[in-house]
């Protein structure tokens, strides 16, 4: 009884705006202590952090991403994609899903893509004939493209999360990234499918091809070009692992910004070091107190209790992917993804397998759906940037984002049943 | 009052100066693994523990900071539906209850840390493990301080 109440509290901690570790440390108090065990265990859990691999890519992603969103690289990766893809039908749609996919992916998705890239491509998209509100959806929605692809934080952090859970099926994190290839470019192609066709009435002007232009381009970013290759080479390649590739381009970045370039001030670098770590400390410390919950949980026996549970009343995989999909895009609606991430996590792996889902699988269907949820009405983060960003009612950007979001459930719907689009790469 | 106000932001300062000088111990001694591996084919065997230590400072001290801005990940479903003298309210609560968690998680994260300490293992180098550890009861209870003092200011205005 007393823990009922307790459990009520804690939920209402949550809801009334708690910050996050404060909950979930609550709610392993009460867990452990209800089950005689002393609450020394709590730090004990925070300090396994110590021992968790691969973290070490968080903090040098988190500020490699940092130092690139304080510079100039948004101007000209959109002016870089225009000038390769400018000239296509529809080009300048597809030019912003292809630019706002790799910002994002090296930034983390946490609205900066709107406020760098879609800053400028909203005018442009504009000027070149867009309507308006195709053009406010479609900067909104592109805001957490790109989520699947490496080096994206939420990707890595899932496969911290589930590595140190000692599956009885693991994976490499080099296993995650390719998996999230085909199914970023399906979103990006049915986007970019779905942008040409509502448009082809419009008579949009394009841009002739120019060799000259794609030079002096190519010559803007001759110091960021190398980055996608060192990035995505060096992990795709297997050459190198995660961490090292992460501290490579954390280095190369701050000289490149720092002294060639010049485009972030070491005044400002201090500052900047500083967000990041704090993002990075507030995202470690809930992952340390989750690593105790999860022991709570795993001792209490509750993913066996929950997989007996749904068992009795979904029988096969695919009545489960569809409530496990129904499920995340509420969750991806009310939580921000590192929130979900570290609570939902631990509970859906063991069930997933059980389900027979693969773990990977698992993983790019949670993100997929994460994505959505971040302009999700009412409350998804990338609409209230948006909103504020392009002074328009939040209302006017719930109608706006509506077609794209349809065009990215059915994408879901692929990625969730074709288990191939994600796994065909890799030996599974 | 003044001297307070000094005292604090020292503080405040050395928190952000360790933040930023762990970050880039971090980076640097990564970088040095890197190269002593492939051109060398060796490595200093301490660098790996000492980078994951690291890390744990990095996550306290940042909770720390993201404490002192307010700046925590959060759910926050319901307070932005509130009238502002019940959120008050609600922000001293939470300030409360946040400081006694803080607390009681401090207290048995120094009966652990005690522990170590009386078995004197070491954790790399000649470091020994409790000197580690030490930064878990340390940035649990001044946490718990920061959110104390967070909720008597919202009641006070």
């Amino acid at each position: 009884m007393i823990t009922l109440s307790l459990v009520v509290c804690v939920l209402f901690l949550a809801l009334l705006g708690a910050p996050l570790f404060i909950v979930i440390l609550a709610a392993a108090m009460i867990g452990f202590y209800s089950a005689d065990i002393p609450l020394t265990v709590i730090t004990v859990e925070v300090y396994r952090l110590v021992d968790t691999p691969l973290l070490l890519a968080l903090p040098l992603f988190t500020f490699a991403g940092y130092v690139l969103a304080e510079s100039n690289l948004s101007t000209k990766l959109v002016r870089l994609a225009q000038v390769l893809l400018g000239w296509l039908p529809g080009g300048l749609a597809v030019v912003a899903f292809v630019s706002c996919a790799f910002f994002t992916a090296f930034t983390g998705a946490s609205g900066v893509t709107i406020v760098a890239v879609g800053a400028f491509l909203f005018p442009a998209l504009v000027r070149a004939g867009y309507p308006e509100k195709f053009s406010l959806g479609l900067v909104t929605t592109s805001g957490s493209l790109g989520l699947l692809l490496a080096p994206s934080l939420p990707l890595i952090l899932y496969g911290v999360i589930v590595q140190q859970m000692d599956l009885p099926k693991p994976f490499s994190m080099r296993d995650l990234f390719i998996a999230g290839l085909l199914p970023a470019f399906l979103m990006i192609f049915m986007l970019s499918i779905y942008s040409v066709w509502t448009n082809r009435s419009f008579g949009i002007s394009s841009p002739k091809f120019s060799k000259a232009e794609v030079r002096s381009a190519l010559m803007d970013m001759r110091w960021e070009l190398p980055l996608p290759f060192l990035v995505l080479g060096g992990i795709y390649s297997g050459l190198f692992t995660v961490s090292e590739v992460a501290a490579v381009a954390a280095l190369y970045i701050l000289v490149v910004e720092t002294t060639i370039l010049r485009e972030v001030k070491l005044r400002e670098l201090s500052k900047i070091t500083l967000e990041a770590m704090v993002m990075v400390g507030g995202i470690l410390l809930i992952l340390g107190v989750s690593l105790a919950f999860t022991n709570y949980l795993i001792d209490a026996q509750i993913p066996q209790y929950l997989f007996t549970y749904t068992q009795s009343f979904i029988t096969n995989k695919y009545t489960f992917l569809i409530l496990l999909n129904l499920m995340l895009l509420a969750l991806g609606a009310i939580l921000d993804i590192f929130s979900a991430l570290v609570i939902m996590v631990p509970l859906i792996v063991p069930l997933a397998l059980g389900f027979g889902v693969d773990p990977v699988h698992l993983g790019i269907i949670f993100l997929a759906n994460m994505q959505i949820g971040y302009f999700t009405p009412p409350i998804g983060m990338n609409l209230f940037i948006a909103s504020y960003r392009f002074k328009k009612p939040i209302t006017e950007l719930y109608s706006a984002t509506l077609p794209f979001m349809f065009v990215l459930l059915s994408a879901l719907i692929l990625i969730t049943y074709i288990p191939k689009l994600s796994l065909i790469f890799l030996d599974r | 009052m003044k001297k307070i106000a000094k005292i604090l932001r020292i503080i405040h300062c050395g928190e952000d100066l360790l933040l930023v000088c762990a970050l880039l111990a971090v980076l640097s001694l990564a970088i040095t693994q890197i190269v002593m591996r492939n051109f060398f084919d060796t490595g200093f065997l301490w660098s790996e523990s000492f980078v994951r230590i690291l890390l744990l400072w990095i996550a306290m001290i940042g909770a720390l900071v993201a404490t002192r801005e307010n700046n925590h990940i959060r759910i926050d479903a319901l307070s932005r539906f509130l009238p502002e003298a019940v959120e008050r309210f609600v922000a001293m609560f939470i300030g409360l209850a946040s400081s006694l968690i803080c607390f009681i998680v401090a207290y048995y994260g120094l009966e652990f840390v005690s522990y170590e300490f009386q078995d004197n293992t070491i954790a790399f180098a000649n470091v020994p493990t409790w000197m580690c550890q030490v930064i878990l009861p340390v940035g649990f209870c001044l946490m718990g301080l920061r959110f104390l003092f967070q909720a008597i200011r919202s009641l006070t205005g």
